[in-house]
């Protein structure tokens, strides 16, 4: 192949690339297809797109992490119809804070804690966040932090369901020829 | 497919027990800084008696149609007997949070609990 005539760096940098485009489509169906699921209460999701927060995370870095987070929410909302609504904010926020938590845990504790772990940190910080802009932009109120233990009940378990389904799916892609780390390094 | 706990380490293990205790933890003072601790009975159309939740007692409490019994106990405040026709403040159950109300129209008394300091939590702003 003609590969070996190609600049290695430039290559694996459009690889990274089409991979996050690809991670961030996904993330984007994932979340609109998570709004057509019925829910108990409104607002109450699992948070599915955030699967390929935690892979981007974990194959590449913390800024792929945020291209991925930033993006979804974004189009996602694009898509929905509710960008700019209060229910942005709400997911902006919330979705800053899961970000940063992640990548700051990550980075301190490193392979100590696996994508369940990172998962149920970023989830707890995406349930602050939320509770912090629904506080400040919708209810005026104090009595809103009342919800914020029932809130993080579910999502402890929302976001340890979503670090297995992105630890599952990490496993299969190491094993892809894309993410191997001959083919990671140099050439 | 592999289990969750194939992944987890013990940091995981910390985390997510971290964050179960915390909540519950939040969960449970909420519901004990909830708790009522004065009985307001009103008959009629005015305030007749006040009682404070945590001292057992019973109460008989005069009405257009008789005497309605009302009982104070750790499980907080309840309507045991009343003379009015469908009976629904006894089947109300007990009222022992801030804001809980037990009422027996036909007999003109209303039972509301209330908290101490006046640090009744108001639910206006979010039922709106």
């Amino acid at each position: 192949m003609t590969c070996s005539a190609v600049d290695a760096q430039a290559l694996s940098r459009s690889r990274r690339q089409v991979f996050l485009g690809l991670f961030i489509a996904i993330a984007v169906s994932l979340h609109a297809f998570e709004s057509l699921l019925p829910t108990p209460v409104p607002w109450l999701r699992l948070g599915l797109a955030n699967i390929m927060t935690l892979v981007a995370l974990y194959l590449y870095d913390g800024r792929a992490a945020w291209s991925v987070s930033l993006a979804r929410v974004g189009i996602g909302a694009l898509l929905l119809g509710r960008i700019f609504g209060p229910g942005f904010w709400l997911a902006l926020v919330g979705t800053l804070f899961a970000t940063s938590a992640m990548i700051i845990v990550y980075r301190f504790a490193g392979r100590r804690l696996s994508p369940i772990g990172i998962s149920a940190i970023g989830a707890g910080g995406h349930a602050l966040g939320q509770i912090l802009a629904a506080r400040l932009l919708v209810v005026q109120h104090a009595a809103i932090w009342q919800v914020l233990p029932f809130f993080m009940l579910f999502t402890l378990f929302a976001g340890v369901l979503t670090g297995w389904l992105a630890a599952l799916l990490l496993e299969e892609l190491r094993e892809h020829p894309a993410f191997t780390k001959s083919e990671r390094g140099a050439y | 497919m592999k289990a969750p706990w194939h992944f987890m380490t013990g940091g995981d293990w910390l985390v997510v027990l971290l964050l179960l205790t915390s909540s519950l933890g939040g969960i449970i003072s909420i519901a004990a800084m909830s708790e009522g601790s004065r009985v307001l009975i009103t008959c009629g159309d005015e305030l007749c008696f006040t009682a404070p939740l945590d001292q057992p007692r019973t109460l008989a409490i005069d009405g257009p149609l008789g005497q309605t019994k009302l009982v104070i106990d750790e499980r907080g405040a309840r309507i045991v007997e009343s003379p009015c026709p469908r009976k629904i403040c006894v089947s109300m159950g007990v009222a022992k949070h801030t804001g809980d109300l037990l009422a027996c129209v036909p007999n003109r008394i209303l039972v509301h609990i209330d908290g101490s300091s006046g640090k009744e939590v108001s639910y206006d702003l979010l039922s709106r």
